[in-house]
């Protein structure tokens, strides 16, 4: 669910208005109490549509906030339709190779930093955690680019990719992982080349070699029991995810990133983020263009130098 | 550094400063400085700028470049010093000393990339002394635009060397300080620190031209070695650095220098660093128009000679 929330273009002209209806006030507690999702008061008119775009929908047909929340809190339809409102809330916009400074920092400094690291202890396998991976661009952006790795710095070495998502809807777009121009703008042509083959409509479809080395499921970042399953990462990516989540959310996910992370592990956030006031626990490392947060458990880090 | 080392680096910078010599004007300038912003006399900096003719056209080509997007020229000094403001004139005055003294030189390197991290050195030491309220902004400033003085000593008194010294650190990626050390045996540190005994410096100012890299050794009390030093690191990070990136990771918290200036300015710690870095981003493309305003032009030999 990385990206924009809804576009302001997309908001029904009534949805100001409803804003003070309260049955979308107890439509957005619900929400938070779900996911850690909160919708402030200025926020509120991009809840309001993405319930009326539901409403509106075929499977569900409905008028007024008060009985769109009598459905979202009934015994039948509450489970589905509340998942189904989620989708609506968390479509993002994103492509391939976002962050150009995020892999050029990977490959020239935190690779071979975690190479010259876990070697010492005889591993050979690194494991990375998409988390709100939304529609698969940047699991499958670090897929290739480790892919790649693997004929130079990572020969003999393996890799896996868990991929997350609260979209049902992005996952399933993410696991077919066909993507047309806008989505591929950024992807080097050697890239497209290489890990791509043809699809319908002029779009190009991720290879399986790329796709075999990602496992995308669902899960709710607020959702503790889920979030167990989630172990000895060497690498967390989080981008413009924890925007979506408010103050005491935020530090709930962000602690359990640090305690799924292996020592020295890095936790990598979208561009404009900051766990200013959010976690003091990891370490803030500047890189040429770009900065990540480390899980330092070993001695301090040297003197910048020079 | 030996003895013999730094009595033949000594000799060097005093031979440099019968070259170009350093900048009439800038004495009177540092002193100005020096003063309260509301107590500066507006008419002593228009009599500075005036004084010297390659200065007076520098300011007057800034003042009329489409970076302050002026509608009508400015043709007098006057209306130049008013139209930038005092404080984007002493920036100015300050920068075109320096490169009043560079002209004319052989350059080891390209010299665009030393004034875009001089000036990006010196615009980011102004902004985290603004962030973390550190006393004097402005000296954080001239501090962060003379820290690489020695950069420029050292490309003057040993053109041929430098340039193998600048080539080498570059392809190999490491810190120029580093590399520095390896061949010459002494940094830009060290050179810098001389010329700037020589202009007269404020001690504070030529502290940290002298320890910016190695603030450990720095004399007890003085803010500034440390803000330069973590300018100069988050100047590099954000683009601005030697022409090349150096890869590495840098913890400016488990850093010396960190703590250091902390002591001085307790709120370093409490403000959002990630978020600052970012907002770093923004200073970028305005270094960069300012120093193709004022260095992309030939400089003006004849002005040079007859008032230095």
């Amino acid at each position: 669910m990385s990206g924009a929330v809804l576009d302001a273009t997309q908001t029904a002209p009534s949805a100001k208005d409803d804003s003070q209806d309260p049955a979308y006030l107890r439509i957005r507690d619900l929400v938070y109490r779900t996911c850690g999702i909160y919708h402030a008061d200025e926020k509120l008119y991009l809840l309001v549509a993405a319930c009326k775009r539901r409403m509106a929908s075929k499977q569900v047909k409905l008028d007024s906030g008060r009985e769109y929340l009598e459905l979202l809190t009934g015994p039948v339809f509450k489970e589905t339709e509340t998942r189904e409102l989620l989708n609506e809330i968390t479509i993002g916009e994103t492509c391939l190779f976002r962050s150009r400074p995020q892999l050029n920092a990977l490959h020239n400094v935190i690779l071979p930093e975690l190479v010259a690291e876990r070697s010492k202890t005889g591993s050979r396998e690194l494991k990375l955690w998409s988390a709100g991976c939304s529609t698969g661009e940047e699991p499958y952006t670090l897929a290739m680019f480790l892919l790649e790795e693997k004929e130079a710095l990572l020969q003999g070495w393996e890799f896996a990719i868990a991929a997350t998502d609260l979209n049902d809807h992005s996952i399933e777009t993410a696991r077919a992982g066909i993507y047309g121009d806008y989505a591929l703008r950024n992807t080097p042509e050697n890239y497209k080349r290489k890990y791509f083959s043809p699809a319908e409509g002029g779009k190009l479809q991720v290879n399986n070699e790329v796709k075999a080395k990602i496992r995308f499921s669902r899960l709710n970042l607020n959702d503790e029991s889920r979030v167990l399953f989630m172990k000895n990462m060497d690498l967390i990516f989080c981008c413009n995810v924890l925007i979506y989540f408010d103050l005491v959310s935020k530090r709930r996910v962000v602690q359990h990133f640090f305690s799924k992370l292996m020592p020295n592990g890095c936790l990598f956030l979208g561009h404009a983020e900051s766990l200013y006031q959010v976690n003091d626990q990891f370490r803030l490392v500047h890189l040429p263009g770009t900065t990540v947060y480390r899980k330092v458990v070993a001695a301090p880090g040297k003197d910048g130098g020079a | 550094m030996s003895n013999a080392l730094r009595d033949g680096l000594r000799k060097k910078v005093e031979r440099l400063r019968t070259l170009p010599s350093s900048p009439a004007v800038l004495q009177p300038l540092l002193e100005l400085l020096r003063l309260a912003p509301d107590s500066i006399d507006l008419r002593k900096v228009v009599e500075l700028v005036s004084y010297d003719k390659t200065i007076a056209a520098q300011c007057l080509r800034i003042a009329n470049s489409p970076l302050y997007g002026r509608a009508r020229a400015t043709e007098s000094i006057k209306a130049a010093v008013l139209s930038l403001g005092i404080q984007r004139v002493e920036d100015i005055l300050l920068t075109c000393c320096l490169h009043k003294f560079s002209s004319g030189a052989k350059w080891a390197g390209d010299p665009l990339v030393f004034w875009r991290h001089s000036l990006g050195c010196a615009a980011v030491c102004r902004e985290l002394a603004l962030r973390i309220e550190f006393r004097e902004p402005e000296k954080a400033y001239l501090a962060g635009l003379l820290h690489d003085l020695g950069v420029l000593v050292n490309s003057l008194a040993y053109p041929d060397e430098y340039s193998k010294v600048i080539a080498e650190a570059q392809a190999k990626g490491v810190p120029l300080v580093e590399q520095e050390m390896k061949d010459l045996g002494f940094t830009h540190c060290e050179s810098g620190s001389i010329l700037g005994a020589s202009w007269k410096l404020p001690k504070s100012i030529n502290e940290a031209i002298a320890f910016h890299h190695n603030v450990e050794k720095a004399p007890p009390d003085n803010p500034l070695v440390a803000l330069v030093h973590i300018g100069d690191l988050l100047c590099r990070l954000a683009g601005l650095g030697y022409g090349y990136e150096e890869w590495r990771s840098v913890e400016l918290a488990a850093d010396p220098a960190w703590e250091e200036l902390a002591k001085h300015c307790p709120r370093l710690k409490k403000m959002d660093l990630a978020r600052f870095t970012m907002d770093l981003e923004a200073i970028v493309p305005g270094v960069q128009a300012l120093v193709e305003a004022v260095f992309t032009s030939k400089p003006e030999h004849s002005a040079v000679e007859t008032l230095c």
